[in-house]
């Protein structure tokens, strides 16, 4: 069995659902109450990927954009793939995962990544119209309607950018 | 500055107290190789040299390169802590240090802040929903109030409609009343009975119309109406509709006058009974409203398409009222202001017809400007050529004269005079007409008829007396009379013969052969 190694940042405006989503993936919970993340949240969970590969992802769920102090760029120095977050009931957010993308990449170069529409369970208060989406899918490779709080979606996405991760670090062992 | 050993020492205690820290030294592949602090404090107690820190510290993953790194808050299941690397050489010193308490002071404030931020999200949509369903509300009652008019003015409509009706209705239906009573009266003369019968009867007649036209509307509204298309002579058409229409302008003393351009085919196919009541309909209309000048009749035709126009030198129609003209039940002569009353319901039949044909009307008018209605209809040309019969019908093959003979026939009542016309032209019979007694003397004496018809009661000179002087005069050709009074009154060695009115064609045709 091989066992590898790989750091995803997990980008996004504040409350979209970051953290929330980190903690569906590796611990199959959901909270509603929102706690602010500050710094950086670490987690880890092991995927299976084909061909008897064990993927190891260290998740840093980075804190969001805020006013008083921008993403810490710090954290994201490493990172093998990135998971970008918006939020479907507001649609501003979807612009802070565009500046956010633009900034990382421009620093550390392009990398893979899944952009999650999350919350589709609150589909009342949806903001993005099927041309949106649309558009975002020309615009984003790998979108994916997600809910933390149902779990949509979530594990597909995921597993779709260690896939990812594994054919560009790890070509030997596809 | 240095500081003195007591001062460093305290500075050094109180600040490890407070941060505790940790420090590790790793290799390249990221072995711990020996260390120092409170380990526990950080969940890594129990290390031993050689072992693989990526588990136990994976915040390492992607840090280890050439430049010293510190990373503020990092928050991991053993609470949040500052990270610091040092490269040397081919190793990294580690240091981790509590950031628990500062963590919790930047957590508090940040939440605080978010959590306005999100209630103001939660509230701008809020807003938003609410301006949506403002937004809504005032469009449903747009529409309501729409509607609400609408129906008001359909209301209007019909009572309008039904003021105009009874105005139409009340004319003819006052004189049916009158002569009713005239014919009615105990010492009424014969005289008197027939002029009452016949105002009664064209009064019925007009009413009949006015019915027929209501009801063709209703008709045209309802969708029963269907399309007979089938190739026809359009001169023959128009042939007709001057024939009904030139008499009514001459009237009015109006020019009138139908022209026909060069390139519009002999025959075409069309429903020639919608063109021909919309013809009917747009020229009485211009004829009806046009109290000075003419109306015309330009027909032209293009790439399959028919083009009557009528044009009139009335009082035109306002531009404002050009749209609702062809509403049903209305109209834009204003009745009240003394115009020309009639039902509005002719126009709102002619575009219907025109719709029903596939066609368009077209309304160009300027208030005192006349009148141009230009209908448009697919009306493709024919390559059938014109039929040589008429389209009315014969009389039956036993009435046809047997012999070529003139008939006199003495009359008032001009639609007895056109009928008998029509059956005795067409039975073959040359035919001199006569409105009064006097004039049947005369004409009976001058062109020597085969036979005469003679209504009895005539203006100038009656009906029996005319007859007695025509004897008188040596004239023997027989005189059949036409009467609907009590036929053994007359005197039957002046009279041939005798037919009571109302006069039945076949009859009159068989009677007239029986004397020839
Ligand atoms: N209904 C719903 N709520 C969610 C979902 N994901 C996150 N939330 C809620 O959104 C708020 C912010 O989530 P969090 O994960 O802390 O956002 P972060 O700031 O991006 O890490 C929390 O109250 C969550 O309960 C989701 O998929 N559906
Ligand atoms: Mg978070």
């Amino acid at each position: 069995m091989n066992q590898f190694s790989a750091k995803v940042c997990i980008l996004g405006d504040f409350a979209v659902g970051k953290t929330s989503t980190v903690e569906r993936f590796v611990n199959n919970q959901f909270s509603e109450k929102y706690l602010t993340t500050i710094g950086v949240k670490i987690d880890t969970k092991d995927v299976s990927l084909s061909g008897d590969v064990t993927l190891k992802l260290v998740l840093w769920d980075v804190a969001g954009t805020d006013r008083f102090s921008g993403v810490e760029f710090a954290y994201l120095r490493g990172a093998s793939g990135y998971i970008l977050v918006a939020d479907g009931t507001r649609s501003r957010t979807i612009s802070a995962v565009r500046t956010l993308k633009e900034q990382s990449f421009d620093r550390y170069g392009e990398l893979p990544s899944v952009f999650l529409l999350n919350k589709a369970d609150l589909t009342r208060e949806w903001e993005v119209s099927d041309e949106d989406q649309r558009r975002l899918s020309e615009e984003f490779a790998n979108v994916y309607v997600t809910s933390a709080k149902t779990g949509d979606n979530v594990t597909a996405a995921l597993g779709r950018l260690g896939e990812m991760i594994a054919e560009r670090d790890f070509p030997k062992t596809q | 500055m240095t500081f003195p050993e007591s001062v460093r020492s305290y500075l050094e205690s109180d600040y490890s107290t407070q941060r505790r820290p940790f420090c590790f030294q790793i290799d390249s592949d990221c072995r711990v190789l020996d260390w120092w602090g409170d380990a526990d404090n950080y969940g890594l107690g129990g290390l031993t040299a050689g072992d693989d820190m990526v588990d136990r510290a994976p915040f390492l993953i992607g840090h280890l390169g050439a430049d010293a790194e510190k990373l503020p808050f990092v928050t991991t299941g053993n609470g949040t802590v500052e990270v610091h690397i040092f490269p040397e050489g081919d190793r990294y010193f580690v240091i981790v240090m509590d950031a628990s308490d500062e963590h919790r002071f930047h957590q508090q404030r940040q939440q605080t802040a978010n959590e306005l931020r999100l209630l103001h999200a939660a509230q701008q949509r809020l807003i938003a929903r609410q301006r949506a369903l403002i937004g809504d509300l005032v469009e449903a009652k747009t529409e309501l109030e729409h509607r609400r008019k609408e129906a008001e003015r359909a209301n209007e409509s019909k009572s309008e409609f039904i003021a105009m009706m009874s105005h139409e209705f009340r004319t003819p239906l006052s004189s049916i009343v009158n002569y009713a009573d005239l014919a009615l009266e105990d010492d009424t003369s014969v005289e008197n009975i027939r002029k009452s019968a016949e105002a009664i009867s064209r009064a019925a007649r007009h009413m009949n119309r006015l019915v027929e036209t209501v009801l063709d509307e209703a008709r045209l509204e309802a969708g029963q109406v269907r399309l007979h298309e089938t190739p026809f002579e359009l001169n023959r058409l128009l042939d007709d509709i001057a024939t009904i229409m030139a008499p009514l302008a001459a009237e009015k003393q109006l020019s009138f006058g139908i022209y026909l351009e060069d390139r519009v085919p002999e025959m075409v196919v069309a429903d020639d009974a919608c063109l021909r009541q919309i013809l009917i309909n747009l020229l009485g209309n211009a004829i009806k409203f046009t109290e000075s000048g003419g109306v015309r009749l330009d027909v032209s035709w293009a790439d399959d398409v028919l083009r009557v126009a009528v044009v009139d030198t009335g009082p035109g129609i306002a531009i404002e009222d050009q749209e609702r003209i062809f509403d049903a039940f209305e109209r834009a002569a204003d009745t009240s202001a003394g115009g020309t009353p009639g039902t509005g319901l002719g126009l709102t039949i002619t575009l219907g017809l025109a719709r029903l044909m596939r066609g368009e009307i077209d309304l160009v008018s300027e208030r005192g400007e006349g009148c141009k209605v230009t209908v448009m209809v697919p009306a493709p040309a024919s390559a059938e050529t014109p039929a040589e019969e008429t389209a009315l019908p014969e009389p039956a093959i036993e009435y046809r004269a047997m012999r070529p003979a003139t008939i006199l026939v003495c009359d008032d009542d001009e639609d007895l005079l056109a009928l008998a016309e029509y059956y005795l032209l067409r039975a073959g019979y040359g035919m001199l007409i006569a409105r009064d007694g006097r004039e049947a003397v005369d004409k009976a004496l001058a062109y020597s008829p085969d036979l005469v018809l003679m209504d009895i009661n005539t203006p100038r000179l009656p009906g029996s007396d005319a007859a007695s002087e025509l004897r008188a005069k040596g004239f023997k050709a027989p005189i059949i009379a036409l009467t609907a009074s009590d036929i053994r009154k007359l005197d039957m060695k002046t009279f041939t013969n005798s037919l009571r009115k109302p006069i039945q064609m076949p009859r009159l045709l068989a009677r007239i052969q029986d004397h020839l």
